[in-house]
């Protein structure tokens, strides 16, 4: 019954500009359903890890207890390990209570300022019990890759005044962004359509040098420019194009329609990826492919609906055949 | 509080099926696919799809509510299939899209790309 016609694609990449926390691709020859798939899952589907309990032991800061919770939850940790690591309520080795050594990392935080002086209290002061986990900025002044590192104060949880104090014990777990945004590994996740643009030359030899400049001028964005040398019109940045449509109203009022064609190319998508620092770009991107690959074998159907399906149709023919 | 948890939004509940399948009771060759805990992200990857099999005469899918967790894949195929066959088929070829994705993007990943880069600096 199975047949083996396939209508697989054959999907192409093009990595463009590659940095540890940024990257810009092409993806050719796919749908927009992928390409937009990709994205949902880069925001709020890849797996990273945050802070997800705080027990306080002393809090004489000017800050509440949950004010200084929430700001450890959005403290990006490195979570190289996330795709591995266990999810709380899936750990079967610490019966739910999300502390063991599979499911969890604990952080411990004891700042007292004895000084005149405002102390800042930073990521840097969090002690991680497991040298993979750590703030991204930490981690990126020993790596020294990445940002630039030097004027790095790290990020700032409560300011102390003298005698004021702040000791807590952080629980930082395994999540997605879907959970809460604090586990979304992305800043930034965009894609758009390759523009195609085609200059009617024949039609554009018709303007005056002036209209020419008019015309160039009245894209938002500097997509044309005037070689000149020979006074053409040309196409300096096809990308910058933000489908304004601004040049051709521009080219209808001058009474030249049809001067310029710009069309989408619906099965070529240009991405750029940020990301937090918790996952490297490239690694974001892998991951989301691994993750919609997870998806999609969790919805094919299992055995027992299809044999009741076939019992079905079984029982079907048997009584339009009686 | 009421607030109901958080990871109910993307967990099975325990006792109901990920997928269930249900056949149309008037037309022959079409059904519907009640996914679990699924969104647009999976709804409309499937949609488009299924568009692709010309066996398929109607594909689609709904999000009936953003507070039911659930998504609709409605199936009808010609005789030449059924909506159970177009959906695996569906399911293979895009895990085989991604297979081939992931592949094409390990290559840039590892090493090629410092080569390529290497290459623009010195011309």
């Amino acid at each position: 019954m199975e047949s083996t016609t396939s209508y697989q694609r054959f999907p192409k990449i093009k990595i463009r500009e590659m940095k540890d926390d940024y990257l810009k691709f092409e993806l050719h020859s796919t749908d927009t359903s992928v390409a937009n798939a990709l994205r949902r899952i880069m925001l709020a589907e890849v797996p990273t890890i945050a802070i997800d309990l705080v027990e306080i032991e002393a809090n004489s800061s000017v800050l509440n207890d949950e004010f200084i919770a929430h700001r450890l939850g959005l403290i990006p940790l490195t979570s190289t390990r996330a795709m591995e690591m266990r999810f709380s309520r899936d750990c079967d080795a610490c019966d739910g209570d999300g502390q063991c050594e599979y499911c969890s990392v604990e952080f411990h935080l004891s700042v007292r300022c004895d000084q005149d002086q405002t102390l800042d209290v930073t990521s840097a002061d969090l002690i991680s019990s497991d040298p993979s986990v750590m703030a991204v900025d930490v981690a990126a002044r020993s790596t020294s890759s990445g940002y630039d590192a030097s004027d790095n104060k790290g990020i700032i949880i409560v300011k102390l005044r003298r005698g004021q104090e702040l000791r807590l014990r952080a629980i930082a777990r395994k999540g997605i962004g879907k959970d809460h945004a604090k586990w979304s590994p992305a800043a930034t996740v965009t894609f758009m359509y390759e523009p195609d643009i085609h200059i009617n030359e024949d039609l554009m030899e018709t303007l005056t040098l002036e209209d020419k400049k008019n015309w160039v001028e009245s894209s938002p964005t500097k997509v044309f420019d005037i070689d000149p040398n020979t006074q053409h019109v040309v196409v300096v940045d096809a990308e910058a194009y933000t489908y304004d449509d601004e040049v051709i109203k521009k080219a209808e009022a001058m009474g030249k329609p049809g001067l310029v064609e710009i069309y989408a190319k619906e099965d070529s998508f240009i991405f750029t990826v940020e990301s937090t620092g918790a996952v490297k770009a490239s690694q974001l991107v892998l991951n989301a492919i691994e993750i919609l690959k997870q998806k999609l074998d969790a919805v094919r159907l299992s055995e027992d609906t299809v044999e009741a399906d076939d019992q079905f149709g079984e029982l079907n023919a048997h009584m339009r055949g009686g | 509080m009421n607030a109901p948890d958080r990871y109910e939004r993307f967990v099975v509940p325990e006792g109901t099926k990920k997928v269930a399948y249900e056949r149309d009771t008037k037309i022959i060759n079409a059904a519907s696919f009640t996914i679990e805990r699924e969104d647009h992200t999976v709804g409309n990857v499937l949609r488009m799809q299924l568009h692709r099999d010309p066996n398929v005469l109607f594909a689609g899918y709904k999000l009936p509510h953003p507070l039911q967790y659930k998504i609709i894949v409605r199936i009808h195929t010609s005789s030449q299939s059924s909506p159970m066959q177009a959906y695996n088929q569906s399911i293979n070829d895009l895990d085989k899209e991604l297979n081939y994705l992931k592949a094409g993007f390990e290559v840039w990943n590892s090493g090629v790309f410092i080569f390529f880069m290497m290459m623009v600096t010195l011309t």
